[in-house]
């Protein structure tokens, strides 16, 4: 019983931690955006949290550059499973403008794979809105299969 | 002592949260909002100035020979792009738009490929020592 509780209500309410692996900051304020009342992702159970530890969903903005290279496999690692990566805008997923660099490594899903895809430049907080959904559904089903 | 918020304050109370109900009432983007491209295969003539502009170089042509002239292709991957709407403003045919759609969430990055294919009929072969050659000489 005890246990169902707890079950569901880690499925109600998602933490999210997110890195910046290197981003322009743009994907950063649209992200913080999302969770100010204005937009409001925390109705939906959504909390953003200090600790890779305590996280259910990373949000990745950025490129991930040679200093952020290992940093952020290191943190993803800290996360207990199941988790869920969204990478944020279009650089996780290519690098952007800023591919090609002396300092820009890979895209992200080529050190850790990548669950959703929230591409823009930077998204609208509602794009982040609808990404994060669809993060907490892969999220359950990743529960389900655990099991 | 005075409480200057108080009167904001209690016209708060009464009034509607402001916060949007974005996923129970849909949303449109603003006029003039960079969204999704949409390209105009038919409109394209191959002339490659969007990719000369394109800063991320999120656009790629590729061309194979058919029959009746060359197949171009144009791509246009979602996941590199920076919505600068430099193409749309370049292009010659005006073959390029970007659509007020923001929502491009996905768990597969090819699903962001926007693409179009057309034929480009070359031009009809000229026969060796044809009239315009001779009438010069
Ligand atoms: S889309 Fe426009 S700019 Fe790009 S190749 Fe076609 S005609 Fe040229
Ligand atoms: S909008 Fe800008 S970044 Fe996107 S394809 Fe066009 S030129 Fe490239």
């Amino acid at each position: 019983m005890f246990k169902k509780i707890i079950e569901k209500s880690f499925e109600k309410s998602p933490w999210l931690f997110h890195i910046n692996a290197g981003s322009c900051n743009a994907c950063d304020i649209e992200f913080v955006a999302t969770l100010t009342p204005r937009y409001d992702a925390e109705r939906f159970g959504f909390k953003l949290t200090g600790t890779p530890r305590h996280a259910d969903i990373i949000v990745v903005s950025g490129p991930v550059t040679e200093q952020s290279k290992d940093r952020v496999i290191r943190t993803i690692a800290q996360v207990p499973n199941p988790k869920v990566i969204v990478a944020l805008g279009s650089c996780p997923a290519s690098g952007n403008i800023f591919a090609g660099s002396y300092s820009v490594l890979h895209t992200l899903d080529y050190y850790v794979p990548v669950d959703v895809y929230v591409p823009g430049c930077s998204p609208k907080p509602e794009a982040i809105i609808d990404g994060l959904y669809k993060a907490v559904e892969i999220l359950k089903n990743k529960r389900r299969d655990n099991k | 002592m005075n409480f200057p918020f108080v009167k904001e304050a209690v016209n708060s109370l009464f009034k509607k949260p402001s916060t949007e109900r974005y996923p129970f009432v849909k949303k449109e983007a603003p006029l003039g909002y960079r969204g999704r491209i949409l390209f105009k295969s038919d409109k394209c003539i191959g002339c490659g100035m969007c990719i000369r502009v394109c800063a991320p170089g999120a656009i790629t042509k590729s061309t194979k020979k058919t029959d009746d002239g060359e197949e171009i292709t144009m791509n246009f991957f979602m996941g590199r792009c920076t919505f600068c709407q430099m193409c749309a403003d370049f292009c010659p045919r005006g073959a390029i738009e970007l659509t007020n759609e923001f929502s491009m969430i996905t768990e597969d990055k090819s699903n962001l490929n926007v693409s179009g294919t057309f034929i480009k009929k070359l031009p009809p072969k000229q026969q060796a020592g044809s009239q315009t050659i001779s009438k010069q000489v």
